[in-house]
């Protein structure tokens, strides 16, 4: 199955009246890295959540989100993620008594359910499409593997979601969710903030497998050392609300030597 | 007689069967109807005169000014005994089918064979069926409904009856005092430990029903039991009164769980007083569901009389429309080095409302005595309501008290967070009412926990979205 780009054209959003996105223009192809930087109170938050679909979010009727052709204009945030859209929070708020597993397990089945097809390499049937869903088992081998991949311990798993977890566990329980739940256009808002050099490249690690495996990403950041890990297709910097320029990699040095001043 | 699915639509235990009766009794309390209760129980003298001059107790005492309307309650209106069969069954096949199909619907035998020691199933004023697994009877355990018990073992009841709830304790520990009929007797000997559950579940099916059944659970030094309890009730447009007492001594290092998960129909009044009396390095557990009922009243006490005692309530409760529920739990220190905990977490939404009643309190001569109150409230939609009345009364010297009460909304965050994992907003919902009450689901054990899921889940679905 191929993946389909997210087309975004002329955003307006604004929360309480005030307009936040002033229309902004963005497309991220299938297995493309797109970063997003820009000073603070530019709006990048806010460009997470209304791709994600928040409901706190005003969008103006000329804004059109696609993706591939499908309008994701008035789809609420679960039906967006059941279209493969997926969002890694900045700040992702504690669920108290729901564990990180259950989670990811209720998530997994309304995303994949007994919709998806799995191919399962049985060295008897190999290669054949065996079951229309997934066992828990099989489930819960995903979760552990991903797990292991991106260097964060299964004693997580049953814990309450985000409650009392650190800062680097919280990133980490978010591309582990990434990673399970296999989207096709992902947006990491900040996910390398606050993490340690181990961690950071534990998670570039995970993003460049989801590159790999043809999802399309944002990856919103302040930093410049994500991108050495995770080398992007394309940067671009947001200012009050729009995209005011968009290049290589070589812009993204400029930003960390220079700064945003050349674009206020 | 009529059902109604007005007041509940997901209410799957609502049925009724036709009502079957050796003896029913006129509606309303008199004399009378209390002689008549313990003539055709073949009682004791004593036992007579406890159950009139608590009649008497009934009638002086007034309605508590406080906690929920009750002004709802008709006592005129209601039948005190219904008496279903001529004998009790120690066997489901002996049960009429009428009866015997309820609790099949309801689970009780398949549950029996599979994870509980003993069985007592009351339908409306009686013990219907008992059983106990041939094992506990070996080692000396007793388990028994309260009728026989009186009959068998006259003395022992006779030193704990009323002694722990006195018959004037309240207007309700009096109407029960006066008009009891079935409920328990369990006997744990000297350091036997009951390893599964004893369970008893109550059945009210007549309309207007009155039931009061009186549970005493006696462990001995050293001894463990679990005894849960569940109840249900069919829908009906009038209202039932469901008033227990249930009294238990903890003697010296036992220890003591009491579960309840109570699902009444939504037109049953019920208003329960329940209290342990905890000796020296005893442990009492109280863990209280409350989903159903139209109103419920109750306040599982602790008093811990002995150094070391321990005492805990854990209590859920859920409100939907038309159901108030005013809940709690009391710790009273009357020794050294006592500890409780009181941890209740309740739920309101489509317009119902919950109330913690708690009330800890240390006696002058009390010692290092530790105590930990946490009421946690979830409102779900702005019509519903939920209000904290926490009471300390501390005589005693420098106690470490803990209180601790939150009011918290389903946040949006939280919905938006769980939503964009591709969960519905009903589910989303559910899991964050289920992570909620998870601290004290995960004290009961698997199996009803998983019910108490489902109801809550069920009720959800009437009333939210």
């Amino acid at each position: 199955m191929k993946n389909e780009s997210l087309i975004i054209k002329n955003l307006h959003a604004s929360f309480e009246g005030k307009e936040i996105l002033r229309g902004l223009d963005l497309t991220v192809k299938p297995g493309e890295v797109h970063t997003v930087m820009g000073p603070n109170g530019s709006g990048k938050s806010t460009l997470s959540s209304v791709i994600m679909g928040s409901p706190l979010y005003d969008i103006s009727h000329s804004s059109r989100i696609m993706l591939g052709k499908k309008n994701l204009n008035g789809i609420s945030p679960d039906d967006r993620a059941k279209l493969g859209i997926f969002l890694a929070f900045q700040s992702p708020v504690a669920v108290p008594g729901v564990s990180v597993l259950s989670v990811l397990r209720s998530a997994y089945s309304a995303i994949h359910g007994a919709t998806k097809k799995i191919v399962q390499h049985n060295p008897v049937l190999s290669g054949r499409m065996v079951t229309p869903s997934v066992s828990f088992k099989d489930f819960l081998g995903i979760v552990k593997h991903e797990a292991k991949n991106i260097g964060l311990d299964e004693s997580l798993f049953t814990r309450a979601i985000h409650d009392g977890f650190s800062g680097g566990e919280r990133k980490k329980v978010e591309m582990l969710t990434a990673l399970v739940l296999a989207p096709k256009i992902a947006v990491f808002d900040e996910i390398d903030t606050g993490l340690d050099v181990d961690a950071l490249r534990a998670v570039s690690d995970g993003i460049s497998a989801m590159k790999k495996g043809d999802t399309g990403i944002i990856v919103i950041t302040h930093y410049l050392r994500i991108l050495k890990y995770v080398k992007p297709d394309a940067v671009h910097i947001m200012v009050k609300g729009k995209i005011v320029q968009s290049g290589s990699y070589i812009l993204a040095k400029k930003i960390e030597e220079k700064g945003y001043g050349s674009f206020i | 007689m009529k059902t109604t699915d007005l007041i509940n639509t997901s209410y799957t235990l609502g049925f009724h069967k036709p009502e079957v009766y050796q003896y029913k009794s006129p509606k309303g309390l008199s004399e009378k109807t209390v002689e008549t209760i313990s003539g055709m129980k073949g009682e004791p003298d004593w036992m007579r005169e406890i159950r009139l001059k608590s009649l008497s107790y009934f009638r002086d005492k007034k309605m508590p000014s406080w906690g929920a309307d009750l002004s709802g309650i008709n006592f005129d209106d209601i039948y005190y005994y219904i008496r279903p069969v001529k004998d009790r069954a120690s066997r489901w096949s002996e049960i009429p089918e009428e009866i015997k199909d309820t609790y099949d619907r309801i689970g009780i035998p398949e549950a029996e064979k599979k994870f509980l020691m003993g069985v007592s199933a009351q339908y409306e004023s009686e013990v219907v069926y008992k059983s106990i697994n041939s094992m506990l009877t070996k080692k000396g355990v007793i388990f028994s409904d309260m009728d026989s018990g009186l009959r068998e073992y006259p003395d022992m009841i006779r030193q704990y009856f009323g002694h722990i709830i006195s018959p004037t304790d309240n207007k309700f520990a009096s109407l029960n005092t006066s008009v009891w009929s079935g409920g328990s007797f369990v006997y744990v000997p000297k350091g036997v430990r009951v390893e599964l559950p004893l369970q008893a579940y109550f059945r009210i099916n007549a309309a207007n029903m009155g039931q009061f059944e009186r549970t005493l659970i006696i462990a001995d030094e050293g001894s463990f039991v679990h005894y849960v309890e569940g109840c249900s009730a069919p829908v009906y447009s009038t209202d039932s009164l469901h008033s227990a007492v249930v009294e238990i001594i903890v003697k010296k290092g036992a220890r003591v769980r009491y579960t309840t998960i109570q699902n009444w129909s939504k037109n049953v009044y019920n208003l329960v007083t329940k209290r342990a009396r905890v000796e020296e390095e005893g442990i009492m557990e109280w863990v209280d569901g409350n989903i159903g009922s139209k109103v419920t009243m109750k306040y599982p006490s602790v008093y811990l009389v002995g150094r070391k005692a321990r005492g805990e309530v854990l209590s859920v409760a859920y409100a939907g429309a038309g159901q108030h529920q005013d809940a709690g739990g009391k710790a009273v220190h009357l020794a050294s080095e006592t500890s409780s905990q009181i941890i209740s977490k309740s739920i309101s939404g489509g317009g119902g409302r919950t109330s913690y009643r708690g009330l800890v309190e240390v006696a002058q001569h009390a010692r290092g005595v530790k105590s930990r109150v946490v009421c946690d409230a979830l409102i779900l939609d702005g019509d519903s309501r939920s209000d904290t009345y926490p009471t300390m009364n501390i005589k005693g010297p420098s106690p470490t008290l803990e209180h601790e009460a939150t009011v918290s909304k389903i946040g949006d965050e939280q919905m938006f967070y769980l939503t964009s994992r591709g969960i519905a907003e009903h589910d989303a919902r559910a899991m964050i009412v289920n992570g909620f009450i998870e601290p004290i689901v995960k004290e009961l054990p698997l199996e009803y926990a998983v019910e108490l899921n489902r109801l809550l889940s069920l009720e959800m679905e009437g009333s939210v979205g």
